[in-house]
């Protein structure tokens, strides 16, 4: 994706942190960017990092309009942050700890049975999608649902912060210092986290090979 | 190199492995062990198994409003008043303030405090100490008593020079 070039700017404070942030991340320039007022720095971080963050989102809560309704409120919670931004550290750990703790407070609530409907609903939708694209046989669609109705079960019989760590380890990609500033842990304390969570996932989904 | 399945701390390495994310000595140096060694072969194969189910499971796409959406609600914002904004940043902020659980036992305490100081404290009840009466007494039983002791107190040896 092509990123606006960087312009200089004129407030020496920004200046500042424009340097100390140039070895940090250009998501974190973008930030201060949209700290000035330039909003179509916003639209291009939001272009980068939409799709993450509802992914995650989605693993995390396994809802398709509850991922989205919450990621809506990490983008928003963002943009009202961005008169108070600091680059303390790299953007997407910002962003992923704000997703974190929302898909946390939400599992912790309670909320997830209000929206099985909506991801059988969209299971359903996935499936038609498939046959469209592949034109997969019934039966490999069929083997295809039980291996994902599986994995998702999988994942959610994890517990919360386990699950939050493997998610973004395995899909998000995040070392393991912004995975810990993401779950406001020590480092060793997500290795630990990921080494269980691993574990049951291996006892659990070992005989899908092949 | 230290076998991961018998020390915890070198456990990373097996998930860095899967994850392609060691270096290419790191990788060598592993991979030249897994083959001597039976359960870290084993785990690397159940590992990998993992991996490759979880690389199976692709989320469903974004819904094609969503900016729209967003910025809808980022318009409703910038329409609301100042102080509000202000209270919402204050009570929502991006991230949970991170002192506030060490401000609890503070705020617990000062209630207590608060909660000690305004309730009524009980009044005391001043205990009656018992009183001897003399009009209860019997002298009768007492005169008894004396004579009692008289009785068994050993009489007083006589003076030497009487015998």
């Amino acid at each position: 994706m092509a990123l606006i070039p960087a312009q200089p700017s004129a407030n020496p404070g920004v200046k500042k942190d424009m340097e100390a942030v140039a070895a940090l991340d250009r998501d974190a320039e973008l930030m201060l960017r949209v700290r000035e007022g330039d909003d179509t720095s916003f639209a291009l971080l939001l272009e980068r990092h939409r799709g993450p963050v509802v992914h995650f989102l989605y693993r995390m809560v396994q809802n398709p309009s509850v991922s989205e309704e919450l990621a809506q409120e990490v983008f928003l919670r963002v943009y009202r942050s961005r008169a108070t931004y600091e680059p303390t550290a790299k953007f997407t750990t910002w962003l992923f700890r704000i997703a974190t703790h929302l898909a946390l407070n939400w599992v912790r609530d309670g909320k997830k049975e209000k929206g099985q409907e909506s991801l059988d609903e969209q299971v359903v939708d996935g499936v038609d999608r498939q046959v469209r694209d592949r034109q997969p046989t019934i039966e490999q669609e069929m083997l295809r649902e039980v291996k994902m109705t599986e994995v998702r079960q999988a994942i959610e019989a994890l517990p919360a912060k386990q699950r939050a760590a493997v998610l973004m380890h395995k899909y998000e990609e995040l070392e393991y210092a912004q995975i810990a500033r993401a779950l406001n842990c020590s480092e060793s304390a997500v290795k630990s986290l990921l080494f269980r969570a691993y574990e049951s996932l291996r006892s659990r989904l070992a005989h899908m090979a092949g | 190199m230290n076998c991961p399945t018998k020390r915890n701390e070198d456990a990373e390495i097996l998930l860095d492995y899967c994850a392609q994310t060691l270096s290419p000595v790191q990788m060598a140096e592993f991979e030249n062990h897994v083959k001597q060694c039976a359960d870290c072969s084993r785990l690397v194969e159940a590992q990998k198994e993992v991996w490759g189910a979880l690389d199976a499971w692709t989320p469903a796409p974004v819904s094609i409003n969503f900016d729209a959406r967003l910025y809808a609600r980022i318009a409703a914002e910038q329409s609301v008043p100042a102080w509000q904004l202000w209270l919402r940043r204050i009570f929502q902020p991006a991230l949970p303030y991170p002192l506030w659980k060490s401000a609890v036992p503070l705020i617990a305490a000062c209630a207590l405090l608060a909660v000690g100081l305004t309730v009524r404290t009980p009044e005391v009840t001043h205990t009656v100490q018992p009183q001897l009466r003399a009009d209860k007494v019997d002298i009768e039983q007492v005169e008894q008593a004396l004579e009692d002791f008289d009785i068994l107190t050993p009489p007083a040896q006589a003076p030497s020079g009487s015998m």
